[in-house]
């Protein structure tokens, strides 16, 4: 495929432009190459159509189709009925509530936290700060498999923290078995992954603020609360309209994996999110119709979302340019 | 997906030079430093890194103890063995499964990197119709959560007989939009001048990007080869839909081995490390690049 993109003469004449490289030269020297860029541009747009768009848009035919994702079997067509379907199951209500659990819960481990992290730890600089930084990154960068697992035995009947309750009185629930617990212990794991993350990007979002605004309000006697609201805040708001829109749109994402490894949605799906519930659909009960019409509706919905942010973000971000 | 697949292009604008040294000045311009408060904050910092990693910190010091003392809770695992290691490296193939894996990260980085250079320099470089068409195809694409496309996605490698094999987890990643969009904003920043310079002496495009701009991209390149290596070392979802009952790459090999292993914690453990020893590696020699790429790349 990249041979294609091989310039067809590589030894041309020097004298072709005008020398200087102005406006006009540049145009006349691209006019007859002038399907060179599209040549560059191909390998990435062809994968793109073929592992994106193209399925995206066979997500949606299959939606109005009956069919157990097997070769052999045939696609019935049955219109929207899927889609009434999937609105009435009572595992997608759940699962639709316990997404905005997720992404509630989530936004305080990528941005609350992260903010009042970054605020108190801001007078400690230097090599102890990139000592720190460097120890808190370690959790985002450690595989799924992992994650579950050493949580799994932090949390177990004779694991670290029964060992540590036990000194106190208290006994060690099985966490993952009960509906109660579960979400939250699931919360807890996948926000240690996410809170070194938000707190480095934070911090880079505080680095990148000119001191000169603070100074020059704390000159005219502004106190520190009042800097915070009026000038911080939003000269850091592209970070934070940055790190909800990813709570937002990944908060599945993130916690699919460790859901299939410990609890598989439930129990009684009371950790099951929108992302569990289609793969649930297409791989476990080979029902790919309800899972594409599911997909569909979710695609719409954070389509929705996102757009609403990429619009606040226009409107709300100051640069400091 | 990985968590590096979002970023928002449009963010383009926060300036971010060398972080560390703005941080310096800005601290001492700011607040005038109190006492107090290098404590706070550096009891603060000090308990996130426990929290951080302790967990980590476990599971190696769980792996390291000698079997008869797994279910021990003192800090310090001792005596040392390294009898888990042995037990897991006896009981699944691990060895060729972290080559593996190793493999198929590598090629989808280089790959990743290669289709990203060459979709970048088309639109850094060039004007054409339907350059703005093409581009919001890159930047639309993170707005697909890969959960629905899977289905499709599936068919596609079961028709192309690649299920069950490393090619088909490779194949729909190849290009990843997220590289192509980070790399478009540094081949903006590439001065055109030296692109048009290395023009008049008669080179191609083609040329010119290899002997030119590549060279001087080294840093850029580096950052995102590293970004999306750990990406695809730590991808989950795919590998285990498409390798279902295989023990060729390490996800799917350690997942059915915590399964099977239940409650042998040195052993579950020791896998689990292993899982991670090249990215935690990775990261211990090229700290300050593997931060650095995540962060800047989820502002930028």
């Amino acid at each position: 495929m990249f041979v294609t993109v091989t310039a067809p003469s590589p030894a041309r004449p020097v004298g072709e432009g005008a020398g200087a490289p102005t406006a006009p030269a540049r145009r006349r020297r691209l006019r007859p190459q002038s399907l060179q860029p599209y040549l560059y541009v191909l390998p990435g747009v062809l994968f793109l159509i073929l592992w994106t768009y193209s399925p995206l848009a066979q997500t949606f035919g299959l939606s109005f189709y009956d069919w157990n994702l097997l070769p052999t079997s045939p696609k019935t067509f049955v219109g929207t009925d899927n889609y009434a379907e999937v609105l009435a199951l009572p595992e997608l209500h759940t699962a639709l509530l316990n997404t905005v659990v997720y992404i509630a819960a989530f936004f305080m481990f990528s941005l609350v936290l992260p903010i009042a992290i970054a605020m108190m730890s801001r007078q400690v600089t230097g090599r102890a700060r990139t000592f720190y930084q460097a120890l808190i990154f370690v959790p985002f960068l450690i595989t799924p498999v992992a994650t579950s697992a050493v949580w799994r035995w932090l949390l177990a009947e004779q694991g670290a923290f029964a060992t540590v309750l036990a000194h106190f009185g208290v006994d060690m629930p099985n966490v993952f078995r009960d509906p109660n617990l579960a979400i939250w212990s699931i919360i807890v794991i996948v926000g240690w992954q996410m809170l070194g993350f938000g707190v480095l990007v934070v911090a880079a979002g505080f680095a990148g603020i000119a001191p000169e605004y603070a100074q020059a309000a704390s000159l005219d006697g502004a106190g520190s609360g009042r800097i915070f609201r009026r000038i911080t805040l939003p000269l850091l708001s592209p970070t934070l309209v940055f790190l909800s829109l990813m709570t937002i749109l990944l908060a599945a994402q993130w916690t699919y994996p460790i859901i299939d490894l410990l609890t598989q949605g439930g129990p009684t799906n009371s950790t099951t999110n929108i992302y569990y519930l289609l793969y649930q659909f297409g791989f476990q009960n080979f029902d790919v119709g309800i899972s594409s019409a599911a997909g569909v509706l979710f695609f719409v919905g954070f389509g929705v979302i996102a757009f609403i942010f990429l619009e606040l973000q226009e409107r709300l971000s100051f640069y400091d340019n | 997906m990985s968590f590096v697949t979002v970023t928002t292009p449009a963010l383009a604008a926060a300036p971010r030079p060398s972080a560390a040294r703005r941080q310096g000045e800005e601290d001492v311009a700011v607040a005038s430093r109190s006492r107090v408060g290098t404590v706070v904050g550096r009891l603060v910092l000090v308990l996130l890194a426990v929290f951080s990693v302790f967990p980590v910190y476990w599971m190696f010091a769980t792996a390291l103890r000698a079997p008869e003392n797994a279910l021990d809770q003192t800090l310090l695992p001792w005596p040392l063995s390294l009898e888990n290691f042995a037990y897991v490296w006896d009981t699944i193939p691990i060895g060729s499964m972290l080559v593996n894996t190793f493999v198929m990260a590598l090629t989808l980085a280089t790959a990743q990197l290669l289709i990203a250079v060459l979709a970048a320099y088309g639109f850094a470089v060039w004007n054409f119709v339907g350059r703005k068409l093409l581009m919001f195809l890159f930047i639309g694409s993170w707005l697909v959560p890969f959960q629905v496309t899977m289905i499709p996605n599936y068919v596609l490698v079961s028709q192309m007989g690649l299920l069950g094999t490393i090619g088909g987890v490779v194949v729909p990643q190849l290009a990843g939009a997220f590289a192509v969009l980070l790399m478009v904003q540094h081949m903006r920043a590439f001065p055109r001048e030296l692109i048009e310079a290395a023009h008049l002496d008669g080179r191609s495009s083609w040329a010119t990007l290899w002997s030119v701009v590549v060279p001087n991209m080294r840093p850029a390149l580096a950052a995102l080869g590293i970004m999306a290596f750990i990406s695809a070392w730590n991808e989950y979802l795919w590998p285990t839909l498409i390798m279902r009952q295989s023990d060729a790459l390490l996800q799917v090999g350690v997942r059915s081995f915590l399964s099977a292993e239940g409650n042998n914690w040195g052993a579950t453990m020791a896998a689990a490390g292993l899982a991670c020893v090249p990215v935690l590696l990775i990261y211990i020699f090229l700290q300050r690049y593997v931060v650095d790429a995540f962060v800047r790349s989820g502002l930028k």
